[in-house]
């Protein structure tokens, strides 16, 4: 059997294409390495989800190599599996966008110009994208009534420009020390945003509303509020999907992908053959698939006959901050409201996606502020300290335990900078190291420039400011090089030219007639936003596009 | 029930046997790893009316048979058993017995001084993490027993809850 479209990986890169074109007729499959799990599944067991990860795979069975470039040139090699160093996410149908947050923002018109707005920066491959914040608009909206975005369009000054007036869902249930955030805003004369929401507040397109759980980021929705790719897109349409099936190579002659081969749980092969191939693995695993793809048209891997592949590999910079409310400064009404679990704290900064400093333009960022993730065995490990940085025990630990987490709360930031792509940040293959299936695992080689953090360090101490202004203490902040796993993106940038891109504008690969990817690796620049809106909306675009071409063809 | 169904691993599980301590170079004898877990965790947790205990809550069985699990990495094993060693020798070396088999005063100048050092900070550290996981994770584990970590701090548990142990 040949099928229209084969898609490999089913998350947010992957899904708009199966959802689109298996709707519009099309015979679509799509190819997932994980397990499929429904809401019924989901359960915030704190102990299988958040200790033991039990949604990636085991880094015994399949790791990574990582390759750090220090700021002077110095190499060092880590094996992930010796040093617990995981870049894995959600290996299940759906992806990672079951376990995001679903904090949404759009990219800003100049995130897709950053080199013709900001100018070059040395040591750093900054191009402008080869389509506009425009072209992507109607699909950025698309999500939004698709997969459900919730919230209140808040007009300020770096707000993007929208087709349409208002969110499609109203805002979800927030937490009254949002009104402390937001009279601290105006103090300081900032923008309070309320954080728009990849979540349904009540019922809709299907699927439940939230349940306010407290256990959102990092869980599995148990109601389908949460705009995974398979409550929103796979399970509203008609694709094949095979799980548990890991791709492990793809064929193809001079011009076309032919076929895609793929490992089940018990190590047979199968065999896929399509007339379209769209890959959306994750940016890592994309890039390591296609390097790992070599044959006699491309010696290198698919789509690398220019040596693009894996290169400009990108995360999103910045960092985390903190302060905590402690009760003896506040009334027992203020303690009551700032002790409501489930309730959300919605609130989001970007007055200084844009700012000066001594008369340069600087590309700056977003700041996300939420309360401190509700799982009670990380909040208590991280009493274990006195104040000189000395391990505790005994009675002093319990009750400073009891003190800090029935008396306080704390509420955290997270800054979202532009990691510069460069040179010495991209994906390759190990030629040694192989995990379970018998494959070469992928290479991450980091680097991050000194310029990211230089940014995150600005954004960090306005975040900071905001806190003071509310009362916090013990503020703190770390901005810092580590790369998040969970916001990867680059290793094949889409261009208008092939020598320095690996997909043209329409995410289709520069090489060959018939290959796709539309996860998050097409992007040359991350914006300085979670990128999961993004990912979305550029599918939903390549997805009209490929309709447009399989359509043609039918006629 | 997770712990009940596995109960022939205290026979010959990974730490449910003994260590060999050395002092000053010779062997001293086997050292039930065991015990010297259960005597730790309650050195480290304390015994108070305020708070669970460790043994109420089982840490001491739920570390033997999360240390089992696939999940836990044969590095994290090893070093839990070295500890168990270290902190005997530890012992030794300081008040020529076994942890267990010292005073409460002198256990507590052996937890001092361990953790002077890197490895039994980090020890510390991970006996922590599994009394924790003991006292704060959800029941259906055998663990966290009438829910009483959770009472201790308040803690609201997110719904839905696990319905079957999965690890």
């Amino acid at each position: 059997m040949i099928y229209d479209v084969c898609v490999i990986g089913s998350g947010a890169g992957g899904s708009p294409i199966a959802y689109e074109l298996s709707n519009a007729g099309f015979n679509v499959v799509v190819l997932e390495k994980g397990k499929e799990y429904t809401e019924a599944d989901f359960t915030k067991d704190e102990l299988a989800v958040s200790r033991r990860d039990i949604y990636t795979p085991l880094l015994k069975d399949e790791k990574h190599i990582i390759i750090d470039r220090a700021e002077d040139g110095t190499l060092t090699r880590y094996d992930g599996e010796e040093y617990s160093w995981s870049f894995w996410n959600g290996s299940m149908v759906g992806g990672s966008s079951n376990l995001m947050s679903g904090y949404f923002h759009r990219l800003k018109p100049n995130d897709f110009r950053l080199k013709s707005v900001y100018g070059a920066i040395e040591g750093a491959n900054v191009v402008d994208w080869p389509i506009r914040y425009e072209d992507l608009e109607p699909y950025y909206t698309k999500v939004e009534e698709v997969v459900g975005v919730s919230g209140k369009v808040t007009p300020h000054k770096f707000a993007e420009p929208r087709s349409t007036s208002e969110f499609p869902y109203t805002s979800l249930e927030e937490n009254g020390v949002t009104q402390w955030f937001d009279k601290a805003c105006e103090h300081l004369k900032l923008s309070s945003i309320a954080t728009p929401r990849a979540v349904l507040p009540s019922a809709a397109l299907g699927r439940n509303g939230c349940s306010y759980s407290n256990f959102c980021g990092s869980y599995g929705c148990a109601t389908g509020a949460k705009g995974n790719a398979r409550a929103a897109l796979l399970k509203r349409c008609k694709a094949k999907i095979i799980t548990e099936a890991f791709v492990y190579k793809l064929d193809s002659d001079a011009s076309k992908v032919t076929q895609a081969h793929y490992y089940d749980t018990t190590l047979n092969s199968h065999t896929i053959k399509a007339r379209i191939f769209v890959l959306a693995a994750q940016a890592i695993e994309s890039c390591r698939l296609l390097l790992n793809s070599k044959n006699e048209h491309f010696a290198n891997g698919m789509a690398n006959n220019n040596n693009q592949v894996g290169k400009n590999l990108i995360f999103s910079a910045g960092g985390t901050g903190q302060g905590r409310f402690h009760f003896e400064k506040l009334t027992p009404q203020q303690q009551k409201i700032l002790m409501e679990p489930g309730v959300f704290f919605n609130r989001s900064l970007q007055d200084w996606y844009e700012y000066e400093h001594e008369g340069k333009r600087y590309k700056g960022g977003t700041i996300d502020f939420l309360f401190e993730h509700a799982n009670i065995i990380p909040r208590v490990m991280r009493e274990l300290y006195d104040e000189n940085g000395r391990i505790m025990w005994g009675e002093a630990l319990q009750q400073k335990i009891h003190k800090s987490i029935t008396t306080s709360r704390v509420l955290t930031f997270e800054v979202f900078n532009d990691w510069l792509p460069s040179d010495h940040c991209y994906v390759g293959v190990d030629e040694k190291v192989q995990d379970k299936y018998g494959v070469n695992v992928g290479v991450i080689h980091l680097y991050s420039h000194p310029h990211d953090l230089k940014v995150g360090k600005t954004l960090a101490q306005q975040a900071r400011k905001v806190l003071e202004m509310m009362g916090a203490d013990e503020i703190r902040s770390n901005i810092s090089a580590s790369p998040p796993p969970n916001l990867v993106a680059g290793g094949c940038r889409f261009g208008n030219d092939a020598k320095t891109s690996v997909l043209d504008k329409n995410c289709k690969a520069h090489e060959l007639e018939n290959l796709y990817v539309t996860d998050a690796s097409f992007m040359p620049t991350g914006g300085s936003v979670p990128y999961t809106w993004s990912i979305y909306a550029n599918s939903f675009r390549v997805a009209h596009k490929l309709l447009q071409t399989l359509r043609k063809r039918r006629v | 029930m997770f712990l009940q169904s596995r109960r022939h691993f205290f026979q010959k599980g990974f730490v449910g046997g003994a260590v060999l301590v050395f002092c000053s170079g010779r062997l001293f004898g086997a050292v039930s790893t065991m015990q010297t877990i259960q005597v730790l965790q309650e050195d480290l947790f304390g015994n108070t009316t305020n708070a669970p205990t460790p043994q109420e809550v089982r840490a001491q069985s739920y570390l033997a048979m999360i240390l089992q699990h696939s999940r836990v990495s044969q590095k994290q094993k090893e070093f839990i058993r070295n500890g168990i060693q270290w902190l005997n020798e530890e012992a030794l070396e300081m008040f020529h017995k076994s942890y267990v088999a010292l005073a409460k005063q002198q256990r507590e100048a052996v937890l001092q001084s361990v953790t002077d050092s890197r490895w039994g900070e980090s020890f510390v550290h991970a006996i922590f993490a599994y009394l924790f996981e003991a006292m704060l994770g959800d029941p259906i584990y055998g663990i966290n027993t009438d829910e009483s970590g959770w009472k201790w701090l308040q803690h609201h548990p997110g719904l839905p809850r696990p319905k079957k142990a999965v690890l």
